[in-house]
């Protein structure tokens, strides 16, 4: 089971103050954006507790779907996304609730006696270290490779969620060979096709990569016109159609 | 012959506190409410709030006014001199017909210290300022209702985010009591002392009645008073 990360002094005061919860009958709302791992802190204060998407619980609670006197801790997620948020947790009195959402300006955030924030990871440096490298490791063996990637773009608009999809996407890219390229490529143009997409219109999906590719390698045009064996006015050209150059 | 002794008497046993003043201010004679009352003001003051008050010939004035000492409300005065030499002041209470109870089945056992400790980490976690901490650990666990306390002192904390530096004292009042449930239970305060004049806000009071404490403000100094209940 996935463990919350806390290398860095802000997620470690995060857990401390999630275990201190664990034991007590109060109510903790966790809160940050998507991919901080508000889900993993909370399990951290309820393991192996019942997990609610809290706009389902909604829907439940207003079609008598669910028996609330069988609880007595609960975990909801994203319980911004619940319409009437101080109904839904009248509806839970008595309930120990472990909630996730984000930190907005709203009351419902006030009845909770736990408040715990978790920083977004471009803050928590070693968290990022951290992750990065599980993250590696972890497409490493799946991809059963053990390149370190070269020139890796981490993305971190989603947090967590983001940088395992940029970090898989680079190693996956640097281990493709040319059978998976022209797979790939064939699945594409397939699609494409259904959209009534011309071979001139699809030819930049092979051009531009080249393009790019050659520019980075040989710098100037005249040589890569010389390496590639193309005439440098159509070269120049299709620089001009693709780069605006 | 009237008897002098039984209005002394009356007096002293009154449920509102009497003062009576020499011309100086210095206290001549005080009953057991007034005793109580001035554990949380000071004698210059009540002179001061007796000599602004008084009549402007010899005689009685009452005054409605709301006052508050700390915990103590009082809703009315009377001031009263019939030479130069003496001035009286009587306060009187505000009763609340609330009868002074808990609803013990939400209590639990817990030490007060973690809870602080979990309050101050969470409320302040991103903030800058430094708390002296003095804590009486001699204060054995004592039943709360957590959660409430803990909204509570998350409130208290909140108050002073934007302050540089305050201390926290926590510790067992000596020789006041709380009354609940015909009970009697020793008082855990925990002083909270800033360095500006603090202003109580009315959802602490209303979070503080939650949570089965009372809190009140002296000055630079927030106190929380919650039952000792073990």
């Amino acid at each position: 089971m996935e463990k919350f990360i806390s290398v860095s002094s802000s997620s470690k005061k995060v857990l401390q103050i999630a275990q201190m919860s664990s034991s007590l009958p109060v109510d903790v709302i966790i809160l940050g954006q998507t991919g901080v791992g508000r889900k993993l802190l909370a399990n951290e204060v309820l393991p192996n507790e019942q997990v609610f998407e809290a706009k389902e619980l909604e829907k439940l609670i207003l079609d008598n779907k669910v028996n609330l006197k069988e609880f007595t801790t609960i975990i909801i997620h994203n319980i911004n996304k619940v319409l009437n948020k101080n109904e839904f947790l009248d509806n839970l009195q008595g309930i120990k609730i472990v909630a996730t959402g984000f930190n907005e300006n709203q009351d419902y955030i006030n009845r909770f006696a736990v408040k715990i924030e978790i920083l977004p990871l471009d803050e928590r440096k070693e968290d990022l270290e951290k992750l990065t490298n599980i993250y590696i490791e972890e497409a490493n063996k799946i991809y059963s490779t053990s390149k370190v990637p070269k020139n890796i773009k981490i993305d971190l608009s989603g947090n967590g969620v983001t940088l395992k999809q940029s970090i898989y996407k680079s190693i996956l890219l640097q281990t493709m060979n040319k059978q998976d390229i022209m797979d790939t490529l064939y699945n594409f143009f397939i699609t494409e096709f259904k959209a009534e997409r011309s071979y001139k219109a699809l030819l930049e999906i092979f051009e531009i990569p080249l393009l790019k590719a050659s520019k980075t390698t040989y710098k100037s045009q005249l040589k890569m016109s010389e390496k590639l064996k193309i005439n440098r006015i159509t070269l120049r050209k299709k620089f001009t159609k693709y780069f605006g150059e | 012959m009237e008897n002098n002794n039984l209005y002394i008497e009356l007096l002293e046993n009154d449920l509102n506190p009497f003062i009576l003043f020499n011309s100086n201010g210095k206290v001549k004679r005080y009953n057991k409410e007034a005793e109580f009352l001035l554990n949380f003001v000071g004698i210059k003051e009540l002179f001061e709030l007796a000599v602004s008050n008084a009549s402007i010939n010899f005689g009685f004035n009452q005054k409605y006014i709301s006052l508050k000492f700390n915990k103590l409300l009082f809703y009315a005065i009377l001031v009263g001199y019939t030479s130069e030499d003496e001035i009286a002041l009587r306060l009187y209470k505000v009763v609340s017909n609330q009868i002074n109870s808990i609803n013990k089945d939400k209590l639990k056992l817990v030490n007060i210290f973690s809870l602080i400790e979990l309050s101050k980490s969470s409320t302040l976690i991103n903030s800058n300022l430094t708390i002296d901490e003095l804590y009486d650990v001699s204060i054995p666990e004592i039943k709360i209702n957590i959660n409430d306390f803990l909204l509570c002192i998350n409130d208290c904390f909140l108050y002073f985010i934007n302050d540089n530096k305050i201390s926290l004292q926590v510790q067992i009042k000596i020789g006041e009591y709380e009354i609940i449930d015909n009970k009697k239970y020793k008082i855990v305060a925990l002083e909270f002392v800033a360095n500006r004049k603090l202003e109580i806000i009315d959802i602490l009071e209303q979070k503080a009645i939650k949570a089965n404490a009372n809190i009140f403000i002296n000055k630079n100094r927030l106190i929380l008073e919650l039952p000792m209940i073990l």
